[in-house]
């Protein structure tokens, strides 16, 4: 216990006095004034002169640093022989004579804390004296060992600034991830370094005809899947340089529109695999395509729709002016009244579908439509559009990634039915044909699938993640029963959404009907 | 009867001190991180204690990589063997030493034989403590920015003597700041029966 005290003891006595460094501040300049004095004389008493030289010799060597002058002209003073005698046990007076000379060697070292610590861990080496006057001065001890634990701190969890703000924007992410997600999909696919390339070849590339046959295009192949056999046929290839940006198959199903990254539009016979025509004149590419009888309207990238009779040489019929974006959905209603068109530019258009005889004869200059209604109340691309089988006036229009809204339309009157807001960007819309509900299709974050009750938009079902990254385009079956999704992570999926309602069903319904109205019948 | 008294006082009131010198420790600790912003204020939550609120990190791995270092802390103290405690606060990417703050660990002398030990009330050390962790807060005011993110390491200087669990301690670089460049205030002390805990802070400053 007192081993311990007393080397504790000397240096209380030792700090206390001399608190200070070399450019310690003002405050404690006043305390240093006197203390050095109060020290020499706790001190020097029992030093022999040889000592002092020496050690006042070392200190002067140390140069450069003022405080060290301080001491030196301290240790100067004649030491007053006064009573303080004891104090000077604190110094342990035996050991100086010896390691003195340690000091000279260590004049190269200039900073005093690294020298003083360097000397506190080889204690026997340094000049007891000036390490004490340097760990007085530094306010470390001697003969110490100094510790630290054996791990390192653990990190802070969060950075100081981001914490907070990820607190707040975690609602935001979860209910609209809008803001931050990028053109190139989910975050996983960055880490996997999904170029976008492929994303626009799969923008929408996907068709299900009425005779049952998937349309695929993969680049520059179109390739068909015959659903009733399972066989995969490879239609043709793009021109060289180009892809394919969209396919649609005729009403029939007898007829493949193929559009091209260059602006064409080629019609394909499916039944042959052959190509009957090329349709030139869009200057960018052609992002979607719609068929109504014999005409194929095309949505270009300069942001025009076109439509084409395909039986005529002078295939462009009609011009539909009317978004400054890509066009990026397009669909005709079933009759063929009007066709809806979505833009790049946030806009969706209804257009009077009727062509008729208005197309002029001769010059270059062709018959352009009038929107009937321009709605611009969504704020993202509109890709997604779907006409009601059920109910002909019911437009279902979803917005992008910052809109995440699904809006109906009635086109009749131009108003906005309902709308929906939904956790993150609609990718396509389709309705049932058998049932009141709408099919939505999600990217990032959700990548889901949605089903929602017509009209109420109640959630009647959802696929999280359907897909690993977001899903692209969907095609409903003719059957009305299956969807097939496509998506970035490079994988067709089929879903049974609904089940077709059989005859079977109805007959089971009617009969049960019947046999209630013939309990009522009892009852009364 | 009067000496058996004393030395049960004394006995008591080591481990008392102990208890008393160590969770100061883990308080001022908890000030020193939080207002240098060590850690996220965010990982802070408000502790009532020394009849003021401190705050103290509720980050469990922080939490209880303090709990480890203090336990040692507490046996040392309890032999006696360790003189200082440091916390060093350092620039995470340099590794270069930002700010020491230095707490003096001193025996103070038992009373003499015979004499009427002056134990000091617990409020009045309370008091004391209180103007200690008050003190370190008010530091901020004239302390540098460090703009850099920071780490923090806790030196222990312990008597050649001590005992030293293998593997858990070791021998480290003081992490000292050059003498040119450093200031140093010094603070309040507390003392104990036993215990007298003088603070320091000593900062890098450059002209």
């Amino acid at each position: 216990m007192s081993g311990v005290k007393t080397p504790s003891r000397r240096r209380v006595r030792s700090e206390v006095k001399t608190p200070l460094t070399p450019s310690l501040s003002s405050a404690f300049n006043t305390v240093s004034i006197e203390s050095p004095i109060k020290r020499a004389t706790s001190t020097s008493i029992p030093l022999s002169d040889a000592f002092q030289r020496q050690a006042s010799g070392g200190v002067i060597r140390k140069g450069g640093v003022e405080s060290r002058i301080d001491v030196v002209t301290l240790d100067y003073v004649p030491p007053p022989k006064s009573a303080e005698i004891k104090r000077s046990r604190s110094t342990p007076a035996i050991n100086l004579s010896d390691r003195d000379r340690f000091i000279t060697s260590r004049d190269h070292t200039l900073e005093v804390s690294a020298t003083l610590d360097q000397m506190s861990l080889n204690a026997p080496s340094g000049s007891p004296t000036h390490v004490a006057r340097l760990a007085a001065a530094a306010g470390v001890p001697l003969n110490r060992r100094i510790l630290g634990y054996h791990l390192q701190p653990p990190s802070a969890s969060s950075d100081t600034t981001l914490a907070l703000q990820r607190e707040f924007a975690r609602p935001l992410y979860a209910n609209r991830p809008g803001s931050l997600a990028s053109s190139t999909g989910s975050t996983t696919n960055k880490t996997r370094k999904i170029s976008t390339n492929p994303e626009r070849v799969l923008d929408a590339p996907v068709c299900w005809s009425s005779l049952n046959c998937v349309a695929v295009a993969l680049e520059s192949s179109t390739y068909i899947w015959k659903a009733d056999t399972g066989a995969v046929v490879q239609m043709g290839e793009a021109p060289a340089g180009t892809y394919v940006s969209s396919v649609n198959f005729s009403n029939d199903g007898a007829f493949l529109g193929i559009g091209l990254g260059t602006g064409e539009v080629e019609l394909w016979d499916v039944e042959r695999g052959t190509k009957l025509r090329t349709m030139a004149g869009h200057q960018a590419q052609v992002a979607v395509l719609s068929w109504w009888q014999h005409l194929l309207s095309s949505g270009c990238g300069d942001g025009s729709v076109w439509h084409h009779d395909v039986r005529v040489p002078r295939h462009k019929v009609m011009e539909l002016l009317g978004h400054s974006g890509e066009v990026c959905g397009l669909e005709w209603r079933k009759d063929g009244e009007l066709i809806a068109s979505g833009g790049n530019d946030n806009v969706v258009n209804i257009w009077d579908g009727r062509v008729g005889d208005t197309a002029p004869v001769g010059g270059d200059n062709v018959a352009q439509g009038n929107a009937k209604w321009t709605k611009r109340n969504h704020t993202a691309a509109v890709k997604a559009l779907a006409w009601s089988p059920w109910q002909p006036n019911l437009l279902a229009s979803g917005g992008g990634t910052n809109d995440a809204t699904i809006n109906i339309w009635n086109s009749t009157t131009g108003a906005r039915l309902h709308t929906h807001t939904t956790p993150s960007q609609i990718t396509s819309l389709h309705f049932s044909p058998h049932r009141k509900e709408l099919l939505s299709t999600h990217g990032y974050p959700t990548n889901a699938i949605g089903v929602w009750s017509y009209p109420g938009l109640e959630r009647v079902a959802e696929i999280r993640d359907a897909h690993d990254s977001r899903v692209l385009f969907s095609a409903i079956s003719p059957g009305g029963d299956m969807v097939v999704t496509g998506a970035g992570d490079e994988s067709l999926k089929f879903w049974r959404i609904w089940d077709i309602p059989t005859a079977e069903k109805k007959s089971k319904y009617k009969r049960a009907r019947e046999r209630g109205d013939a309990e009522r019948s009892a009852v009364d | 009867m009067a000496p058996t008294k004393q030395s049960q006082r004394q006995a008591i009131t080591l481990k008392g001190s102990t208890a008393l010198v160590t969770e100061f420790f883990k308080y001022a600790v908890n000030t020193i991180l939080f207002q240098r912003e060590v850690y996220p204020s965010d990982d802070f939550h408000m502790v009532k204690k020394y009849g003021q609120v401190v705050l103290v990190t509720q980050d469990l791995a922080v939490e209880n990589y303090l709990e480890k270092i203090l336990k040692q802390v507490q046996k040392w103290l309890l032999t006696g063997s360790v003189t200082q405690l440091v916390l060093v606060i350092l620039a995470k990417d340099t590794r270069t030493a930002l700010e020491r703050w230095v707490f003096d660990i001193k025996l103070v002398d038992p009373p003499p034989e015979g004499s009427e030990s002056t134990g000091k009330a617990e409020a009045e050390i309370q008091s004391e403590i209180r103007a200690i962790l008050k003190q370190i807060v008010s530091m901020v005011t004239f302390l540098p920015v460090m703009q850099e993110e920071k780490v923090f390491n806790i030196l222990a200087y312990t008597a050649e003597s001590a005992d030293v669990p293998a593997g858990e301690w070791m021998d480290t670089d003081p992490l000292a700041i050059e003498a040119g460049k450093s200031q140093q205030v010094k603070m309040r002390s507390f003392s104990t029966d036993v215990h007298r805990i003088e603070a320091m802070v000593a900062y890098r400053y450059e002209e």
